[in-house]
């Protein structure tokens, strides 16, 4: 295809995701196209749906469901005694030290293309740990790294892989404290130097089960990420935090 | 609204909606909550998120209200598990919570960029569906892309976009009707226009594009000129 008929290609594709109508095959063309050409997805058909959806809906629409609106209501009082612009970004110095080159390449934009192959992937759910065999005889670009318990956790350890092509992973770990989900959290983070240094990409929160045995955690990295650089996990309250003050940290791995 | 076409019956649709009661009013006291008549072109003049950014008392619970039943009503349309669909909700609240100073009003209306917000966390969630097995996600990933930090190539006011949709061709301007306004999957629009599947899905694509494209030159371009 030359050129124009390239960004008329991605066009469609770009109109296409906005309906929510790709096929798997064509978000992966989707980011071909997008990291082979430069070419920068157009939020403006996400923009053109929504306003004709909105305009479709609006006058047929239902009131909230009612123990449904007093939960929200309830939660944003809460919300009211902080200011939402306080947690807009994870903002970490300290991933500054962890970061030591840069990534150079894509920009942030291509990256949250990748995602769509994460997100487009319809599979059936398999218990972790075949889900990460699986993924160790299926990725041609697996990275994989070791963790290092810190201070109060030395005894922490595993192993962790990734792979950017598929936009999966999955920690092997051991030797961390089980701990209580009604009192704290485990939470990964990804340095992924293709983004801003200082903005660890969340991993998730997870539980480490009281039995002592080696537990296998998937990766949900909540954007896609490319060559990631360090992994780190960090104690933090239950339901995970959007901004970590790294007070507990438990292990990192990293290149 | 968009020009009126055919309609199917309402037993047809493919979501749940209210409709005019046949038998006269809706017998309100069935709802537990009182009936809201929403008019979003209001917040035009005094848009709420800001006020939600500056972390004004009460606004957030102003949103709630406002547009609580939009998101619900958009959510509702891509998620049919009623518990699944509130959760989402609250979701959506959050991010909407957290990204209200990114709204610019230059670009689309406070109701788009809600719904914006709502459709893509919508669709995400459906393509998430099978995956992350066994492992909790956080209720407010702060990591979802803000809507406007993506360029966009156009503003689209909710007038401009209704009378450019007016513009478009019959046949797409049926299929607009049948996918945004009835919510029939492509699947099933397919199976009433007795279209391939395949026009369908490339007729609506490229009607979204022949939009852009005319709000582009109709003077609706964001695009800022090379220096």
């Amino acid at each position: 295809m030359n050129p124009s008929d390239l960004k008329i290609r991605f066009d469609e594709l770009c109109a296409g995701r906005a309906l929510g109508d790709l096929t798997p095959e064509e978000e992966r063309e989707w980011v071909a196209l997008a990291s082979e050409t430069g070419l920068n997805p157009d939020s403006a058909f996400e923009l053109l749906a929504a306003s004709i959806e909105v305009d479709a809906i609006q006058d047929h629409l239902e009131p909230l469901p009612a123990k449904l609106a007093a939960r929200l209501h309830q939660w944003a009082d809460e919300t009211a005694k902080s200011a939402p612009t306080n947690i807009v970004r994870a903002e970490i110095p300290a991933w500054k030290a962890i970061v030591a080159n840069p990534f150079s390449g894509w920009a942030a934009a291509a990256a949250i293309l990748i995602l769509s192959l994460l997100l487009t992937r319809k599979e059936t759910p398999i218990p972790p740990a075949q889900a990460e065999i699986r993924l160790r005889s299926e990725a041609k670009d697996l990275i994989e790294r070791s963790f290092a318990g810190i201070g109060d956790f030395k005894d922490a350890g595993g192993k962790v892989i990734w792979s950017d092509q598929l936009q999966q992973g999955y920690m092997t770990l051991s030797g961390i404290p089980a701990n209580d989900p009604n009192k704290a959290q485990y939470q990964l983070w990804v340095v992924d130097p293709a983004r801003d240094s200082d903005a660890p990409v969340d991993g998730g929160v997870f539980d480490i089960p009281s039995d002592g045995s080696p537990v296998v955690v998937p990766i949900a990295a909540k954007l896609a990420l490319n060559k990631p650089q360090a992994f780190v996990i960090t104690l933090e309250q239950p339901g995970g935090v959007v901004k970590s003050k790294q007070e507990k940290v438990v292990a990192l791995a990293k290149n | 609204m968009f020009p009126r076409f055919q309609a199917f019956p309402v037993w047809e649709r493919g979501f749940v909606r209210i409709q005019p009661s046949i038998f006269g009013q809706i017998d309100e006291a069935a709802y537990s909550a009182p009936r809201t008549v929403t008019t979003f072109d209001s917040t035009a003049q005094n848009p709420i998120l800001p006020r939600v950014a500056a972390g004004e008392p009460r606004a957030m619970n102003l949103c709630v209200t406002h547009y609580g039943p939009l998101i619900w009503g958009i959510v509702r349309r891509y998620i049919k598990d009623t518990a699944e669909a509130e959760d989402l909700v609250q979701e959506v609240f959050t991010e909407v919570w957290k990204k209200a100073a990114s709204f610019d009003p230059a670009i689309a209306s406070e109701a788009t960029y809600i719904g914006l917000i709502t459709r893509r966390r919508s669709i995400d969630y459906l393509r998430r569906q099978g995956r992350q097995p066994g492992f909790e996600p956080l209720a407010a990933a702060e990591s979802i892309p803000t809507p406007t930090a993506q360029p966009t190539s156009i503003t689209c006011d909710p007038e401009t976009v209704r009378s450019s949709v007016a513009t478009l061709p019959a046949d797409t301007r049926e299929l607009f009707h049948l996918f945004f306004e009835d919510g029939f999957t492509h699947p099933e629009i397919a199976q009433k226009t007795g279209l391939p599947l395949g026009t369908v899905k490339t007729r609506l694509r490229r009607g979204l594009i022949t939009l852009r494209d005319h709000l582009r030159r109709a003077g609706h371009s964001n695009i800022q000129p090379a220096s």
